[in-house]
C-alpha cells in the first residue's frame, strides 16, 4: 500500500484531466455532463488517495475505475430519468469535429483527409455494440495495457485482451466497409 | 516431436495478435522481442496507433474555463488538504481525527476486525459464562416446576424456602390451619404463594464426594456429624474399606426440607464434589387428600360419639360403640397416611457417596500443582471461548463476505447494464 501523496496527485491531474475529460465527454455525449464526471472523479480521487494499492493497479487505471464508475452511474441515473443513454454517439453531437477543418494545419490536403478519417472512425464507431465501443474508449483514451484494463473492469487480463482485440478488429473492419462504401 | 498447436476457439486472438496490439499502442514496434518485425506489422502497428490518435482527436478538448476551475480546486486541496470543513471543539475536533486515523484502509480494517472480535467475544461470554451455567444447572435440577420455584427453592438456604410443613406437633393437622408453614414461609415461597399457594413438596439430592482415599471415612464421618448439626438423622450408612484400593461410603441422610440448602452446602465444602443432583416433586395433592380423610375419618367419630351420647337403648350403644371402634380405628389409618406424607414433604433425603480419589482431592496439593491445575483451566477456558468466538465469526465472516461480494456484483451489473 501506498497512498498518493499531494505531488503524485497534482501530476497525475496534469497527466490524466485530459484523457479522463474525453472518455467521458465519449462516452456521455454531453460536455457538461463530462464535466461534473471528470470534477467527481478527481474528488472522489482525492477522498479515496490513502486507500491506494500499488500492487492492484497503477494510480492512473484506478483514476479510469473512477471515472468509469461516475460516468456509467451517470447513464444509469438518465435511464432513470428517461434522457439519452450510451445509444451510439461515440462524440459529442454538437458541432463539427475537432481538427476537420484545413485551418492552422501545415497541408490543407492532408487535413482534409485526415478529417474524412476521423468523420470514418465515428461513424465505425457508432456501429460498435454499446460494450465493445466502451472497450474500444477506454482503451484509448485511458491508454491502459490489458492489464490495468482487465482491472478497470473487473475481468481477467486473458478476458480484457479479447475484449480489445475483438473490438479492435470490429472497428477496423468497419472503418474499412466505411471507407469502401465513400470510394463506391 | 512435432508439435501440434492446440486449435485456437473461432473469435479468439492469437497471442501474437494481441500482443502487437498491445505493443504499438504503447509504442514498442511490432510487439517487443517475442514478436518478428516486419514490413506489413509496422505498418499495422502505425494504424492501430493513428486509429487510437483519430478516437480520441474525436473527443473536443476540455475548456479553458473548466480546466481552470478543476485545476484550482486540486490545487486548493492540495494546499490546504485537512482543512475543509476544521472542527473547533473537542468532540467534533475528536471525531476528525479518528477520521483522518481511520481513513488508512488498514486502521480501519484493524478497527474492524477488532470490533467484530470484541462483539464475538461479548457474546461467547454471555453464552458460556459461569453464571449461566449456574443457572441452567439449577434449572435442570428442578425442571418439572416452575422457574418461581426453583427460584424459592434456591433462595431457601435460610432454611424456610419450601412450602413443606415443619416437623412439629401433628394434632391440630386435620383442621383447616393444618398447613401454617404455607404463610410462614420465606419471602420467595410467600411470593410464589400468591399464584399458587401453600405447596407441599418433596425434595431429594445426592451428592458423590471425592476426597483423598485415606479421607473417605473422616469425610463420612463429617457427613453424620453435620446431618445431626442441621437437625437430621442417618437413615443408613455403609462404609467400605479395602487395602490397596480406595475406600467407599454410601449414606442416606434425612435432613429438614428447609435447611437442605444450607446443609448441601455444607456437604459441598467437605471434600471436591465430583456429581450433585435434586430433585423436586409436588405432593400438595396427596398431602390435601390425606388432611380430608382424616378430618373425615375424625369427624365421623366425633359425630358417632355424639350419637353415642344421645343414644338410649342397649342395642343403640352397642352398635354404635362397634361403629366408633372402626372409626378410630379409620382415624388411626389416616393419621398415619398423613402423617407419612406430612413428613415426605417436611424432610428431605440425601444419598451421599464418598469414593476415595486419588487425583481429584484439593487436599494436600502443593501450590505450584494448584498454579499449574489453575492455569490448565485457563488455557482450556480460553481455548474454549476462542473456538466458540471462531464458531461465531468463521460463518458471520462468510455470510458478509458473500453478501459484500453479492452487493458488488450486483452493482456491477447494474452499472453494466446501463451500457446496454
Amino acid at each position: 500500500m501506498d497512498k498518493l501523496d499531494g505531488q503524485q496527485l497534482e501530476t497525475l491531474f496534469r497527466d490524466c484531466a485530459d484523457d479522463v475529460h474525453g472518455y467521458a465527454i465519449s462516452l456521455l455525449g454531453d460536455r457538461a455532463a463530462a464535466e461534473d464526471v471528470t470534477a467527481l472523479a478527481f474528488e472522489r480521487l482525492y477522498r479515496s488517495r490513502r486507500r491506494l494499492d500499488r500492487t492492484r493497479g497503477t494510480p492512473r487505471a484506478w483514476l479510469f475505475a473512477i471515472v468509469r464508475n461516475a460516468a456509467l452511474d451517470e447513464l444509469r441515473r438518465r435511464r432513470r430519468q428517461g434522457g439519452p443513454g450510451f445509444d451510439g454517439e461515440g462524440a459529442p453531437p454538437d458541432g463539427p469535429l475537432p481538427g476537420a477543418g484545413p485551418e492552422g494545419h501545415p497541408d490543407p490536403a492532408e487535413a482534409i483527409e485526415q478529417a474524412e478519417r476521423r468523420a470514418t472512425v465515428q461513424a465505425a464507431l457508432r456501429e460498435l455494440p454499446p460494450r465493445e465501443r466502451e472497450v474500444v474508449l477506454l482503451k484509448f483514451h485511458g491508454q491502459l495495457t490489458n492489464g490495468e484494463l482487465a482491472r478497470v473492469l473487473g475481468i481477467s487480463e486473458s478476458n480484457a485482451g479479447t475484449r480489445v482485440h475483438r473490438a479492435l478488429t470490429r472497428l477496423r473492419d468497419a472503418c474499412v466497409e466505411l471507407a469502401r462504401q465513400e470510394v463506391a | 516431436m512435432k508439435i501440434v498447436p492446440f486449435p485456437q476457439p473461432e473469435g479468439m486472438p492469437d497471442e501474437r495478435a494481441l500482443a502487437r496490439i498491445e505493443a504499438a499502442l504503447h509504442g514498442e514496434e511490432g510487439g517487443g522481442e517475442v514478436v518478428a518485425v516486419t514490413a506489413a506489422e509496422r505498418a499495422d502497428a502505425a494504424y492501430w496507433r493513428q486509429l487510437r490518435g483519430d478516437v480520441r482527436a474525436l473527443a473536443p478538448p476540455m475548456s479553458e474555463e473548466f480546466a481552470l476551475r478543476l485545476y484550482e480546486a486540486v490545487a486548493a486541496r492540495e494546499a490546504a488538504p485537512a482543512r475543509r470543513f476544521p472542527p473547533r471543539f473537542g468532540f467534533g475536533r475528536a471525531l476528525a481525527r479518528m477520521r483522518a486515523w481511520l481513513g488508512s484502509g488498514m486502521h480501519a480494517r484493524l478497527v474492524a476486525a477488532g470490533g467484530i472480535s470484541a462483539m464475538a467475544a461479548i457474546v461467547t461470554l454471555v453464552v458460556v459464562a459461569p453464571w449461566h451455567e449456574t443457572e441452567m444447572l439449577s434449572a435442570k435440577m428442578f425442571s418439572p416446576h416452575s422457574s418461581v420455584e426453583v427460584k424459592s427453592a434456591l433462595d431457601s438456604s435460610s432454611g424456610t424456602g419450601r412450602a413443606a410443613p415443619k416437623e412439629g406437633p401433628v394434632t391440630p393437622y386435620y383442621k383447616e390451619a393444618s398447613r401454617p408453614e404455607a404463610g410462614a414461609s420465606s419471602g420467595a415461597a410467600s411470593a410464589a404463594g400468591e399464584a399458587s399457594p401453600a405447596r407441599v413438596q418433596q425434595r431429594a439430592a445426592s451428592l458423590t464426594l471425592a476426597p483423598k482415599p485415606a479421607a473417605v471415612q473422616s469425610v463420612a464421618d463429617e457427613v453424620a456429624q453435620l446431618t445431626a448439626r442441621e437437625g437430621g438423622f442417618v437413615q443408613s450408612s455403609q462404609v467400605r474399606r479395602q487395602t490397596g484400593a480406595a475406600g467407599s461410603a454410601e449414606l442416606r441422610l434425612s435432613l429438614p426440607s428447609a435447611r437442605l440448602s444450607g446443609a448441601l452446602a455444607a456437604l459441598g465444602r467437605l471434600a471436591p464434589v465430583q456429581a450433585e443432583s435434586q430433585s423436586l416433586q409436588d405432593i400438595t395433592d396427596e398431602y390435601d387428600a390425606a388432611r380430608r380423610k382424616l378430618a373425615d375419618a375424625v369427624a365421623e367419630r366425633q359425630a358417632l360419639l355424639r350419637a353415642l351420647a344421645r343414644a338410649s337403648t342397649q342395642g343403640e350403644i352397642e352398635s354404635l360403640h362397634a361403629r366408633i371402634a372402626l372409626a378410630a380405628t379409620a382415624v388411626t389409618r389416616a393419621r398415619t397416611a398423613f402423617g407419612a406424607v406430612s413428613r415426605r414433604g417436611s424432610n428431605s433425603t440425601v444419598e451421599v457417596s464418598v469414593y476415595g480419589d486419588a487425583h481429584g482431592s484439593a487436599a494436600g496439593r502443593s501450590t505450584l500443582e494448584d498454579g499449574l491445575h489453575d492455569a490448565l483451566g485457563v488455557l482450556k477456558t480460553a481455548l474454549a471461548v476462542l473456538l466458540v468466538a471462531l464458531a461465531v465469526l468463521v460463518p458471520l465472516s462468510l455470510v458478509l463476505g458473500t453478501a459484500l461480494l453479492g452487493w458488488r456484483a450486483s452493482r456491477r451489473r447494474l452499472r453494466e447494464r446501463a451500457l446496454s
